[in-house]
């Protein structure tokens, strides 16, 4: 089964052609990241009028890329929530007008189920269940996944997100926002135990995260380190992605160990940071634990996990009525 | 009539139970601009507003930076809203923002320097001032002609606070 996917809850305009919910054909998205770098890195991708003009020419640029011709096309998967309202209108109205045109089935996609989804992009699926870390710019969750379409939240943030934390801590270094990326290659320099930054590990037990304390404890050491502050930007990089990291790797440790699975997977833009990566791929070789990390071009928002989701709707015969809307708040 | 009050808070706790207060206080359609450094405890405050607004403990109220808007029900609607990744005012009229400040939900604002003049008329500006490692001093102000007795209200109960 093709399945052509569309994502447009937030900054990007994506679309993707995916085969049996596994093996990608195309996968768009209309990153603007020269342009964020023009405007002081400050992300102007927001408007749902970007989306409306970016709609169209991703569409069409996943199908052609893709080697396929439309009636070859099974049925569409499109994120239903969460996100901008105004945002997921359009690729959801445009979806569904698709689809309705093209005679063909479509299906709306949980944007978060569809990050979960990303890992069975790649050679060496996970088992289920497996337990997730889905850390991006705005969520920090752990799942317990039993199947492609049911996952249970074990813990979350209760303020920031890991990846916004790394935004912030770049812009208080003066490295622009977002520049979680540019943490990662400056902490590579660093040495992460000159300073040393808490870890919030809220009840050890539990599985819930808090970033804002790590944030903020950073800025107060720049404050009262003004003047030699930037010398140390790479020590202060790495101690920071040194404190989240470990947080991290912990609570996804110990709920795999709850959870009782042998299978780890890290999904989400912060998947792409090579110290949460390097860190979690030793421990789960210690704790005898196979990781599972989707592509690096799937880990940030894409539309290729919004198909692989779909497919698995499609497959089971689910269909969206002409009436169905979109929402904004994350679904229990 | 005074219009301003400044409170000095000690923890995030007594900032968190400021925003409560102040939460249990609002009517529908109301507006709150925050502002604060980094680290000021903008999200803290607008967490006790949520509990003040009788929000479920599930539904954590988390940054909004991302994510621009967040939603929460409870006894009002709250829209919790970060501005800082907008650059271009058009961008709001995309994102309907008019129609949330307008509704009968509690809008709570973050970089709402943002709004084009006069988007605002009757609101409450909240501003944080870091005092401190934990120390806050919260200045809140009625603008518009609106809510003077919810700033008598808050100076009563708070000037001569004993905080425990």
């Amino acid at each position: 089964m093709i399945v052509l996917g569309i994502e447009s809850s937030c900054d990007e305009t994506a679309a993707a052609v995916v085969e049996n919910g596994e093996k990608v054909l195309s996968s768009i998205v209309s990153s603007q990241t020269d342009i964020h770098h023009r405007y002081g890195g400050v992300v102007p991708e927001l408007a749902s009028r970007k989306h409306i003009e970016s709609i169209v020419p991703v569409v069409n640029e996943a199908i052609q890329a893709s080697g396929r011709i439309l009636s070859e096309i099974d049925g569409v998967a499109v994120t239903q929530g969460p996100g901008l309202i105004g945002c997921l209108l359009v690729g959801f109205s445009f979806a569904k007008a698709w689809a309705w045109a093209r005679d063909i089935p479509v299906v709306g996609v949980d944007h978060l189920e569809g990050h979960i989804n990303s890992v069975f992009i790649c050679d060496n699926p996970p088992q289920f269940p497996f337990v997730a870390l889905l850390v991006s710019g705005g969520h920090t969750s752990i799942y317990h996944v039993t199947s492609h379409t049911q996952a249970r939240v074990m813990g979350r943030t209760r303020d920031d997100a890991a990846g916004e934390a790394f935004d912030k801590v770049a812009k208080m270094l003066n490295l622009g926002y977002p520049g979680g990326s540019i943490i990662d290659e400056l902490a590579a320099r660093g040495d992460p135990k000159k300073i040393k930054f808490p870890r919030s590990y809220l009840d050890k037990n539990g599985f819930d995260f808090s970033f804002s304390g790590m944030k903020t404890a950073v800025n107060r050491y720049i404050q009262n380190h003004q003047d030699e502050y930037q010398e140390q930007a790479a020590d202060i990089a790495a101690g920071f992605q040194d404190a989240v990291t470990d947080v991290l790797c912990f609570k996804l440790m110990k709920a795999a160990q709850e959870a009782g699975c042998n299978h780890i997977a890290i999904v989400g833009g912060v998947a792409a940071n090579k110290g949460l990566r390097e860190k979690i791929r030793s421990q789960a070789v210690d704790q005898n634990l196979t990781l599972h990390i989707p592509p690096i071009d799937l880990c940030g928002d894409n539309a290729a996990m919004i198909a692989a989701s779909g497919f698995h709707y499609l497959k089971a015969g689910h269909q969206l009525p002409l009436d169905a809307d979109v929402y904004s708040r994350i679904q229990k | 009539m005074n219009r301003i009050v400044t409170i000095i808070t000690h923890s995030p706790e007594e900032t968190r139970f400021l925003g409560q207060y102040l939460g249990e206080a609002l009517i529908p359609g109301m507006v709150i601009t925050l502002d604060g450094d980094l680290g000021s405890g903008k999200t803290t405050f607008v967490q006790g507003i949520g509990k003040g607004l009788g929000i479920s403990d599930d539904d954590y109220i988390t940054s909004p930076t991302y994510n621009l808007i967040n939603e929460y029900s409870g006894r009002h609607c709250l829209f919790h809203i970060d501005l800082y990744r907008l650059i271009d005012p058009l961008e709001l009229d995309d994102l309907g923002l008019e129609e949330i400040i307008y509704s009968q939900g509690i809008s709570a604002i973050e970089w709402a320097d943002k709004l084009p003049a006069k988007t605002l008329t009757s609101y409450l500006s909240v501003k944080i001032v870091v005092t401190g490692e934990e120390t806050r001093k919260v200045i809140i102000t009625a603008c518009g002609r609106e809510n003077t007795d919810l700033i008598e209200d808050i100076r009563d109960n708070f000037k001569e606070k004993k905080w425990h």
